[in-house]
């Protein structure tokens, strides 16, 4: 967290007044603020596992070779995907969440601050928990997906899925925290006039992802919970000998593990949802079916964990059920494909970098879906399954899918979050090396899993037919690298360097392009009266809305700008000028974040057998974290 | 720059794709699953083609109006403001529509092949154990009272019901050309069966664990082979025999010269007694004398095909070549056996030698016919006298997380985090067991 963004610069700096420095970074409870802390970090994360597939990649590039031990292998492979689900794309879209839901809704900052730095933290401190280890050669090494019995006391003898139990069950309460502060958020901070059918796409989805939160997570808990007293404690949940059930583990895991793909990739349909619209200066097609096929993913995405277990043996009645489920969560993704090239469809398109990509996330997405079907079928699946063929499918979703439409969204929201527009030149090669380089990684991974190479081995023999499409893997992911590099380069110059980008640089429809850029702290100065979906158009380019129902019928409101408050010409004040009252900063949510982690630390201990001095950090944990907690909870707000 | 090195860029994608396209094809794929060995396969392949068919329609569909769009709706300096459609519901349900009867043509053919792939294997079948193990694999053949590792044989045009069980984690049974995959789930018995085809020749395949089982995963790999019924009934018959050339096969034989025809008459339950070297296993050798020993046969070398036989480097571990040409089977079986000497009876069983273990506690592969597999260590080595001597001095080194431990003195025990000192087996005497174990054909 050296240099955050603080957005801080000749026309921004009403920011929180001055405030630059660590210890404003550590005290925050501001929405936008937090944002950015996420960003930040999980940027730094992007990099940590990036190096990881990397290092992954160099071992895999020629039969028989040994760059990394079969060990260390084991524990880069299960890095990189815990890494990147939970370090990566959920934190890049929380970083959205926080920055955007707020001024998308017309509110001045989420339900909760406090408990969203709260997050924040323990995210960023579960984060490196679950990190650090790998530097010592003592990280997970079960998978990312921690079967059991092998990530249990038995098979895993030693502190590395420790690690991974605890890391994750941290970083679960991180998610549940954010999920229950946006849904309060949504439903209850939105501007007067803006309906739950006139909200901004991106915060559809991501209303639709905290449910997804709110369900899935604690599934993973109890899984989670059972694994660690296993461990710790020696009850015997999925320890084979004591008859306990390996598949419990597997079935709670996926039954987590699949709506967690969505929770990944709606945000990202949110993000290009936006960005589309924009550049196609066209409003979206087909909002409403957008939104219900949000929630029929989210709803569908409960029903066909199993497809997951294909090879587990369910039996054919359950295999039927769960195949024919996965085949219909292939309609409303199809539907929204169609519906985003629909809304392209007869725009005037203009294609800045985000742009690129979101059309990227179109193109790739669809590879991904497409491969996704082919798995819902059993009999074929089987072939499939802990192959590359699968490795190839989710790095499409994921990579193809989530990635790209965070970078779109990060390419459409940096003008608004510091002011300044990032290099377009840059931007472009990013974009072409980005979707070259992850075609020649993930493409050729489809033939080499159906011609037979198993997933997560650390090496593999010579004459198998895999040499050609693995070297093509590894040159695509040094391109990877080469374009994270580039975004990196773009990403810190154009804070300062980037031309300045005013209120709505990308003639955008949504609220959160009527105020300055970067945002005073208080959002707002008025909340706005919302009378329909694209309030910014209805002002700037009302001929583009006129088909779109508006509440009032007086068009006056709509064009009043008192209604949505232009900054642009104001002279920014600072929200006690203003009378907004904000809330205090405050380092107790850190304090609580840092106890929990102390606490949950205190069980590596206790497996060291250094039993007295377990007891002593566990306590000491908890008390420092219920203390904080109190002070917390005993101080006012604002 | 941008528009130029753009489309060059673009031009750089579009051949790469289609290089990839051509060299897909036309090439020796040997462990493609887009076979036709067996009937389960055929059934895989029809569904998988029917989905790449209809995947692809998807496919260009989607990408064709997709890039239509962006280049036919490019803004352009001047150009007409864009007509405002916010939606069109007879559009929506349309392409709902269409792919939920794509979908129909995919689900039909699935739950029909699901119900026909999972019924009960046919009467007659040849039933095979599968039992997984960190990380190597055990084949066990109730039929025929065989106990094999790594190698697995199954006769052309007969059933194979393969039952499967793990003895630690969770594994995965994969054998690419002849059919999909099926879990090894603890406390749990699972089934898989299939038929090679009849019109299949006699060849061997590559088969592999495809479940995360731990450090070995990628290591834990095994052969498959399919061979004529005539082939399989020599197989069976050779296997079910103590190990011909081994010392104890040899005693046997003086024995039952001894007592001339008394082989037959030998009380069966001798065999499981202890501290009968050479009597073990006689019950299964009617007229065990070795006149009378059915031809030893196994899939012949010089038909594996290169990609069946592994590549891995053997590791740098120091061993005096010249001692393996001198190795003395005796002496190396007097090691083998001798509990004080060395503890391979303790996790190994080799049928004609006093056996400590029921099979279900043999924590290591059956050694009885070890001397006559083309691989060893799940296939990871050829079964030659070098590879198998670096295997005894220092296993872990070659396979790593392996429970074989370290013998060679002086060697690196990383189990152990220490040096093998005393206990330790010297060069000499790895070289008398590799022939030992050489001559268990």
């Amino acid at each position: 967290m050296a240099h955050p963004g603080a957005p801080a610069h000749a026309t921004g700096a009403a920011q929180t007044g001055e405030q630059t420095g660590l210890w404003i970074w550590l005290t925050t409870v501001d929405h936008k603020r937090i944002g950015i802390l996420y960003l930040y970090t999980a940027l730094f994360y992007l990099m940590v596992g990036g190096i990881e597939a990397t290092i992954i990649r160099t071992q895999l590039a020629k039969p028989n070779l040994h760059v990394v031990s079969a060990e260390f292998y084991n524990q880069l492979f299960t890095m990189h995907g815990t890494t990147m689900v939970f370090l990566v794309i959920m934190p890049l879209s929380a970083a959205f969440f926080n920055y955007l839901i707020p001024l998308q809704i017309g509110a001045r900052d989420v339900a909760f601050p406090r408990l969203n730095a709260f997050s924040y933290w323990v995210y960023a401190l579960g984060g490196l928990f679950i990190t650090l280890p790998i530097f010592f050669a003592v990280a997970p090494n079960g998978g990312w997906f921690g079967y059991a019995p092998l990530s249990g006391p038995t098979y895993s003898p030693g502190f590395n899925m420790d690690f991974w139990v605890l890391g994750l069950q941290i970083l679960g309460i991180s998610s549940l925290a954010a999920a229950f502060n946006f849904i309060t958020t949504i439903i209850n901070m939105r501007a007067p006039g803006m309906t739950l059918m006139r909200m901004p796409m991106f915060t559809w989805m991501s209303f639709v992802v905290q449910f997804l939160v709110i369900l899935a997570f604690p599934v993973i808990t109890a899984a989670l919970f059972f694994l660690q007293v296993d461990r710790f404690f020696g009850t015997q949940f999925y320890e084979v000998a004591a008859g306990g059930d390996p598949l419990l583990w597997q079935h709670l895991f996926w039954v987590f593990g699949h709506p967690e793909v969505y929770i990944l990739i709606l945000p990202a349909f949110g993000l290009v949802s936006e960005v589309l619209p924009t550049h196609s200066r066209k409003p979206l097609f087909g909002y409403n079916v957008m939104a219900y096929s949000g929630i029929m993913i989210g709803f569908l995405g409960f029903g066909v964990w199993a497809h997951h277990m294909f090879s587990v043996g369910m039996g054919p009645v359950a295999d039927s059920i769960f195949s024919v489920a996965t085949m219909l969560i292939g309609l409303p993704t199809g539907v929204k494909i169609f519906n985003w090239i629909a809304t392209m469809y007869g725009g005037s398109l203009r294609f800045p970098t985000s742009m690129k990509f979101a059309i990227g996330l179109i193109a790739m997405f669809t590879i991904g879906g497409i491969s996704g079907v082919m798995h819902s079928s059993p009999p074929s699946d089987l072939q499939q399954t802990d192959t590359y063929f699968i490795v190839a499918h989710f790095h499409y979703v994921l990579y193809g899918g989530a990635m790209m439409g965070i970078f779109a969204g990060i390419y459409h929201y940096y003008p608004k979050m510091t002011g300044h527009f990032m290099s377009e030149t840059l931007g472009t090669w990013q974009f072409w090396l980005n979707f070259i380089g992850l075609n020649l990684t993930f493409f050729p991974m489809h033939f080499s899993g159906m011609l037979g190479m198993p997933r997560r081995i650390y090496t593999y023999d010579a004459g198998q037919g895999w040499d050609l499409f693995n070297m093509m893997s590894t040159v695509g992911t040094y391109m990877l690298v080469l374009a994270g590099v580039i975004f990196a380069v773009n990403f810190f110059r154009s804070r300062k360097r980037g031309p300045l980008a005013g209120n709505d640089p990308w003639g955008a429809p949504t609220l959160e392009w009527s105020i300055p850029s970067p945002p005073p702290d208080y959002n707002f100065a008025e909340i706005p009266e919302v009378t329909s979906r694209y309030p910014m158009w209805d002002l700037k380019s009302p001929e583009r809305t006129a088909g779109i129902e508006h509440s009032h019928a007086d068009s006056a409101t709509i064009t009043d700008a008192h209604a949505v408050p232009m900054h642009e010409e104001t002279e920014r004040k600072t929200a006690a000028e203003l009378g907004i009252p904000m809330p205090f900063n405050t380092v107790k949510p850190f304090c609580v974040a840092l106890g929990l982690i102390v606490m949950m630390s205190g069980l590596i201990v206790l497996h060291a057998g250094k039993t007295p001095l377990a007891l002593a950090i566990m306590l000491g944990g908890t008390a420092f974290m219920v203390g904080s907690l109190y002070a917390w909870l005993t101080s006012p707000l604002e | 720059m941008p528009k130029l090195a753009l489309r060059r860029l673009q031009s750089v994608a579009v051949l790469a794709i289609v290089m990839l396209a051509l060299s897909a094809c036309g090439k020796d794929y040997p462990n493609s699953t887009f076979s036709h060995n067996t009937e389960l396969n055929t059934l895989a392949v029809f569904l998988w083609d029917r989905m790449l068919l209809l995947g692809t329609i998807v496919f260009v569909v989607v990408e064709v109006l997709l890039v239509y769009t962006i280049f036919k709706f490019r803004r352009r300096e001047g150009g007409p403001a864009p007509r405002q459609i916010h939606g069109n519901a007879a559009l929506e349900i349309t392409w709902t529509a269409i792919p939920a009867l794509i979908l129909v043509f995919l689900a039909v053919p699935t739950v029909r092949t699901i119900f026909e792939t999972q019924r009960k294997a046919p009467d007659g079948a040849v039933q095979i154990e599968v039992i997984g193990h960190q990380w190597w694999w055990e084949f066990r053949y109730p039929q025929y009272g065989i106990v094999t590792a790594n190698e697995v044989y199954l006769p052309i045009g007969k059933t194979a019901n393969f039952s499967l069980r793990t003895r630690d984690v969770l594994h995965s049974f994969w054998i690419p050309q002849l059919g999909g995959k099926r879990d090894l789930i603890a406390n749990r018995t699972n089934y898989l069966w299939f038929t090679p085809k009849s019109d299949l020749t006699s060849s061997a395949w590559n088969g592999a664990c495809a479940e995360y089982c731990g450090a070995s995963h990628a290591n834990m790999r095994f052969r498959a082979f399919t061979v004529t019924p005539d082939e399989f009934e020599k197989w069976v018959a050779h296997q079910k025999t103590l190990a011909i050339g081994s010392p104890a096969a040899a005693a046997a034989a003086a024995a039952a010269a001894d007592t001339g025809k008394g082989a037959k008459a030998l009380p069966v339950k001798m065999a499981a007694m202890p501290g009968m070297p050479g009597m073990a296993g006689m019950h299964d050798m009617p007229g065990a004398t070795a006149a009378a020993a059915p031809e030893a046969w196994v899939y012949p070398l010089e038909r594996m095909k290169a990609y069946t036989l592994p590549t891995t480097p053997l590791p740098a571990t120091p061993f005096d070549e010249s001692l393996l040409a001198a190795g003395n089977a005796v002496a190396g079986r007097a090691i083998v056996t001798n509990l004080a000497k060395a503890p391979c009876l303790t996790c190994h069983n080799i049928k004609g030698e006093t056996q400590y273990l029921t099979d279900d506690q043999a924590k290591g592969p059956n050694l009885t016919h070890v001397g006559s597999r083309h691989t060893f260590a799940a296939g990871l080595y050829r079964t030659d006298a070098k590879a198998l001597a670096l295997w005894i001095k220092n296993a872990p080194a070659m396979k790593p997380g392996s429970a074989m431990p370290t013998f060679g003195t002086g060697e690196y025990n990383a189990m152990l985090k220490m040096k093998v000192s005393a206990g330790g087996l010297d060069d000499r005497q790895i070289a008398d067991v590799v022939a030992y174990l050489m001559s268990l054909k």
